[in-house]
């Protein structure tokens, strides 16, 4: 058995033990540590770590997940890897993110399946009664699940638009892709009452709750759902950090949620929405342009610098990356998760190792 | 930041404190640094209640704020740096009030209202980045290098015994009980920290003056608890599982419980104290409510894992908070002065959103083999069978009593406390008090007589109980309580147990052994002080101190 070592971010050392025929990810399991993982099968990323000293054999992965680059920095998978001595790794999340249980799986049925706007549906699920996790939708705001379709070898992650509750209440919007195996599924065999499994929750794209900065919410399409989580919890909690959300779409006729933007305004009187329209070929009031310009163009106000958090299409994401560096704020303020379309590999990241949050996992369609 | 209030603080051979970007109880230094900026806007706000008592006007709102808001910086209660701007902001509007109220008493009574200097005339920003900016005005250790570390010490005893007494002081005010003694101490020592006295004696006076006033806040919350929940009795209280739906209870707060309790009846869901809620048990109109199914878990220092493995809601009442884990963060919840940011809060004590989640969430699925401890061995309790205890102390069957009490805590050193009652001789009775007893309270202490070795007395906050006892102790054999065959061993962590330890100075109590560190804050020339003039010592080894407490008694 070779002794593993895994120093998260926050500076707390986890230690188990790995023989070579398992991966480090199994390892880590059978010791009851379950670091953020999501595919375990090398096309996610997610469980990505660097090693500091050791050797450890790394099976074939997508180079979306880890790079040449990050390859030669001394990354690794954590569900690519098997040890080959003692090893020292270490990890870009807090000690927080390893569960010490595992994942949740649990059955759940369609409540409500609905339309919005022209490329999105909202998808209301709840969970059935659970001996060991009861009724409850216990999650932070801010994380996906991934959907499974009992029988069928479908399977999608979606971020959370509603908050942890006890009516066991799970909200998603989804982005209709033409052709998507998950999206057929919805259009044409799924009705209330029908039953999916659901992993999770996963992911770290979650409020920093200690942090003191204004907090601004760039959204990309349905890259609104976890901003819209968090936004919805900071009203439940009556927060009072000052906050800002730039939420945008291609065309008018794709717009959705608009009325649970301004439901938010409730509770959450200091929020200051800017939606966006890219094309807009009708008639728009409204900002035209991207998220990214929007926010661009409140930046240059005075005032403290925001955290920002960023939930889109790796385009948004790289653009917004741009923005804010030019507005000085420092990159461990910027978090992101980027989704992309479920046929195509995970788009692999490109911000520099350290970056908070960055959860490449979550797909649409 | 910098803080060295509590017990865990850090120490090296540099000195003591936490003085990173965050302190060894998780709080970090945006938090610690507001904390101390509403602490200086209260010693303003303190400046001018005071002086408006002393003209006959009091305003209740900003007595009662001070406590809360004093209640809010104890070691592990608040860590929500937005809550603590805005306190700032209403410790400033109340201090603005509390200058017109001086100031109209003054001209009412054809006096020139004084202008007074320090805290009363600090400003706090609008905004988080401002304040933080003006953390160093408000800091404890300012002025160190000018008035020297002695000074700072009792400047910082005198801080840490008034967050005690206004801790105690809130216990009491939401249940009813307010003394307006406590208020008109709690605005002297404002009044006087807020002059920023360089001299050592009115300091020390001022320790001691809120020791007093601690008596009276203890006394307070001993009448409050009595009074909405009745005497307590001795108990038998179980400390496994039911099967069922269950809520989890921590803190002190027994006004929380019962609303709890009263929430949940009739609900099919069993309701489990934590920590220094365990006394709860013995009061006759919480162990009224069958669904009060027991005690879940030891001290706060194990409260993370205790915590992740409930199976329903927690309900954090008052201190003490350690830094909630993921498993179990989105079922947590905070109550009053409590608080921690991304957390649910129950500002109002409308707790049907805990029900709701006990019954979303699976409870215990089935039940534990029934274990149970006895406690409820207060002040009524003890003195009830005061003839027996007498008569055996003459008879030689009691050699000796030893409280145990106090806090308990994760730093090494303190299994001392369960070493120090596991060798007590059988012929001494163990009173406990605090959750220092966790260490030991499931042990085999056998009986004297029909008197059980270890009586349990409550939370630290029925020090009060503990205290009647021995003086009624006292009055009965004819002697002062330094006389009574008594040794105090009392474990410290944070600053109620730096008010108990002023209010046992300023009844004349003598060698109370304390640790397992000294405070901090105390210079070794305060150390020798109350060496000198109290007798205070360190605890050292546990069978020598039994050897030298029996040797100071026989």
């Amino acid at each position: 058995m070779f002794k593993v070592e895994l120093l998260t971010r926050d500076g707390a050392s986890i230690a188990f033990e790995a023989d070579a025929t398992q991966t480090l990810l199994e390892a880590a399991e059978r010791a009851s540590v379950y670091p953020p993982s999501s595919c375990r099968e090398g096309g996610c990323g997610v469980c990505r770590v660097t090693k500091v000293s050791g050797d450890a054999e790394l099976l074939s992965c997508s180079s979306a997940a880890l790079s040449e680059k990050e390859r030669a920095a001394g990354d690794i998978l954590l569900c690519r890897s098997r040890a080959r001595s003692d090893l020292q790794l270490t990890a870009t999340f807090d000690q927080t993110a390893i569960g010490s249980a595992p994942e949740p799986v649990r059955t759940a049925r369609i409540v409500e399946i609905a339309p919005q706007g022209s490329t999105t549906l909202r998808l209301v699920l709840q969970y059935s009664d659970d001996p060991t996790f009861g009724q409850a939708a216990q999650f932070v705001a801010g994380q996906y699940a991934e959907l499974a379709v009992p029988g069928a070898p479908i399977k999608r992650s979606y971020s959370l638009a509603n908050t942890p509750n006890w009516d066991g209440l799970l909200e998603f919007l989804i982005r209709i892709q033409p052709g998507g195996a998950f999206s057929g599924y919805l259009r044409e065999t799924a009705t209330a009452g029908a039953e999916l499994i659901v992993h999770g929750p996963k992911g770290q794209f979650t409020l920093d709750e200690s942090a003191l900065a204004p907090r601004w919410f760039v959204a990309g399409g349905t890259g609104l759902a976890p901003a819209l989580s968090m936004l919805r919890q900071m009203a439940e909690f009556a927060d009072p950090h000052p906050c800002r959300l730039f939420f945008g779409v291609n065309r008018v006729e794709e717009l959705f949620a608009l009325d649970a933007i301004e439901a938010l305004r409730a509770g959450l009187p200091q929020l200051q929405a800017t939606v966006c329209v890219w094309k807009p070929e009708v008639a728009w009031s409204g900002f035209a342009g991207t998220p990214s310009e929007a926010l661009a163009k409140s930046l240059k106000e005075e005032g403290p610098r925001p955290d920002l958090y960023v939930c889109g299409p790796p385009a948004l994401i790289a653009a917004t990356n741009s923005v804010a560096a030019a507005a000085g704020i420092a990159q461990d303020r910027i978090f992101s998760e980027k989704f992309s379309p479920a046929e195509g590999p995970v788009e692999k990241s490109t911000e520099p190792p350290g970056r908070r949050h960055l959860w490449p996992g979550v797909i649409v369609g | 930041m910098f803080c060295y209030q509590c017990e865990q603080t850090f120490r090296s051979d540099e000195g003591a404190g936490c003085a990173g970007t965050k302190g060894m109880c998780g709080k970090d230094a945006a938090t610690a640094d507001l904390q101390d900026v509403l602490l200086h806007v209260c010693e303003g706000l303190g400046q001018y209640l005071h002086h408006a008592r002393a003209l006959g006007a009091t305003d209740a709102e900003g007595d009662r704020f001070l406590l809360f808001a004093f209640f809010t910086t104890l070691t592990n209660v608040n860590f929500n740096a937005a809550r603590f701007v805005q306190l700032i902001a209403e410790a400033a509007r109340l201090r603005d009030r509390a200058r017109a109220l001086y100031e109209r008493a003054a001209r009412a009574a054809a006096k020139i209202p004084e202008n007074l200097p320090g805290a009363a005339v600090f400003v706090p920003a609008s905004d988080m980045n401002g304040l933080l900016a003006q953390a160093g005005e408000a800091a404890i250790r300012k002025d160190a290098a000018i008035v020297g570390e002695d000074v700072i010490g009792l400047r910082s005893l005198v801080l840490y015994g008034l967050k005690g007494v206004c801790a105690y002081a809130h216990h009491a005010r939401v249940l009813g009980e307010e003394r307006p003694e406590i208020y008109a101490a709690v605005e002297h020592a404002l009044d006087l920290l807020a002059r920023e006295p360089k001299d050592i004696e009115p300091l020390l006076e001022e320790a001691l003056a809120l020791g007093r006033a601690n008596f009276v806040a203890m006394e307070a919350l001993d009448a409050a608890n009595t009074g909405a929940f009745g005497t307590p009795q001795p108990t038998q209280v179980r400390v496994t599982p039911v099967k069922g739906k269950a809520i989890l209870v921590s803190g002190h707060d027994l006004k929380d419980l019962h609303e709890i309790l009263e929430a949940t009846k009739d609900k099919g869901i069993n309701v489990y104290t934590h920590g220094e809620l365990l006394p709860a048990h013995a009061y006759p109109k919480l162990k009224a409510y069958p669904h009060l199914a027991g005690n879940y878990g030891g001290a706060w220092q194990d409260q993370q894992k205790e915590f992740a493995d409930f199976p329903g809601p927690i309900v954090m009442t008052s201190n003490c908070l350690i830094e909630p884990q993921a498993r179990y963060r989105g079922r947590i919840f905070t109550a009053g002065p409590v608080g921690w940011a991304g957390l649910r809060h129950i500002a109002e004590g409308d707790f049907s959103q805990v029900v709701q989640a006990a019954l979303a969430l699976p409870g215990f699925p089935e039940d534990v083999e029934e274990k149970t401890i006895t406690i409820g061995f207060g002040r009524t309790a003890v003195l009830g069978v005061a003839d027996k205890v007498i008569e055996a102390v003459k008879a030689g069957q009691i050699r000796h009593f030893f409280l145990v009490g106090g806090c308990d805590g994760a730093a090494p050193g303190r299994n001392y406390y369960s070493d120090f009652a596991d060798e007590a001789p059988d012929d001494t009775v163990i009173l406990t008090i605090g959750c220092g007893k966790y260490r030991f309270n499931k042990h085999d202490f056998g009986t004297i007589g029909e008197l059980p070795r270890l009586l349990d007395m409550g939370q630290c906050n029925d020090a009060y109980s503990a205290l009647v006892v021995a003086t009624k102790l006292a009055e009965a054999f004819g002697v002062g309580v330094n006389e009574l065959p008594l040794s105090l061993i009392v474990s410290w962590f944070e600053q109620k147990a730096a008010a108990v330890l002023l209010t046992l100075l300023a009844l004349g109590v003598r060698n109370v052994r304390l640790g397992p560190t000294l405070p901090a804050f105390l210079t070794p020339a305060l150390v020798n002080v109350l060496v000198e003039k109290f007798g205070i010592q360190p605890i050292g080894e546990a069978k020598a101190d039994i050897a030298a407490a029996l040797a100071r008694a026989a």
